[in-house]
């Protein structure tokens, strides 16, 4: 991992997407295991049928952790995730891909801080699932 | 039904929760917790590797248990459709962290696939031992009536 600085970023510059597959094993490692009374929708696909989703849901934290990270990983081991504000537009489910991706939509010096904003976005079948914006406080260069 | 007959639901008592802080919980940011997560995500950066001290962010995801206002449930089924993380510093391993939780915000929606459905959002800040902000979750769930669902 490296660090990237905030006199580099560029608004629209795009962010590399990466794919990645739910799974419920990783839903239940989440910490979503939890059983319900209604079932766990999060593992057990029969529980996530009476509310009309074809699978087991992919929990929405699992995906903002995901996105999180994304984030995390472009902006560098120097940058730090000030906000994530994520809208839910349809369900996941395990095992299906994911496709993660994303853009720089502003940056500014703001109280002193250098701040970059993004837009990201899950992608399913080409839809968007989960739109996301995210405020990074990035480091200017020494 | 006709959009243009559509009552709210939403009724005094519901708007008076809004604001009303909850009572203070104490939760721990867990170093198993920390490196569960990590392991789950393949996070090899180096801040927040074994005896740093610092935990990702995303560990905020497994602070919630329990902590969670008492919020009026207007229709009977309800999806999370936004939510926000806030941080105001780094998560440090160990660190008890006082949480804080409060409807923020109840309002109307018409329209979409029920016709008629309630946002509410509720918001838990965490502080540390100094009472200095360290992060927050704005949380909103769509509440709604199946028996409401448009064909």
């Amino acid at each position: 991992m490296s660090v990237r600085y905030f006199d580099e970023v560029q608004i629209d510059q795009e962010l590399e997407p990466v794919e990645k597959i739910p799974t419920i094993d990783m839903a239940a490692r989440f910490g979503m295991a939890r059983e319900t009374p209604m079932g766990n929708r999060f593992t057990d696909a029969e529980a996530s049928r009476a509310i009309g989703v074809q699978g087991a849901l992919v929990p929405g934290p699992l995906k903002i952790a995901w996105l999180t990270k994304y984030v995390s990983d472009w902006a560098g081991t120097s940058a730090e995730i000030a906000s994530i504000r994520v809208a839910f537009r349809r369900p996941d489910v395990a095992g299906k891909p994911l496709i993660l991706s994303g853009r720089v939509v502003d940056k500014r010096v703001q109280d002193g801080k250098s701040l970059v904003e993004l837009e990201v976005v899950t992608l399913a079948d080409g839809q968007p699932s989960v739109r996301a914006n995210v405020q990074v406080r990035m480091p200017n260069r020494p | 039904m006709d959009e243009d007959e559509i009552k709210s639901l939403i009724t005094e008592e519901h708007r008076s929760s809004i604001g009303v802080k909850s009572e203070p919980v104490v939760v721990t940011v867990r170093e198993a917790d920390a490196h569960r997560l990590r392991d789950l995500f393949e996070d090899d950066d180096p801040r927040y590797a074994d005896g740093t001290g610092i935990a990702p962010p995303y560990v905020i995801a497994t602070l919630g248990n329990g902590v969670r206002p008492e919020s009026p449930n207007v229709l009977p089924n309800g999806l999370m459709t936004q939510q926000e993380w806030k941080f105001s510093r780094p998560f440090r391993i160990g660190e008890e962290l006082t949480a804080v939780s409060q409807v923020s915000d109840i309002r109307d929606r018409l329209g979409g696939r029920y016709g008629y459905s309630i946002l509410l959002t509720t918001t838990t800040d965490y502080y540390d031992a100094s009472g200095s902000h360290v992060a927050a979750v704005m949380l909103t769930i769509t509440q709604f009536d199946p028996a409401g669902a448009r064909e």
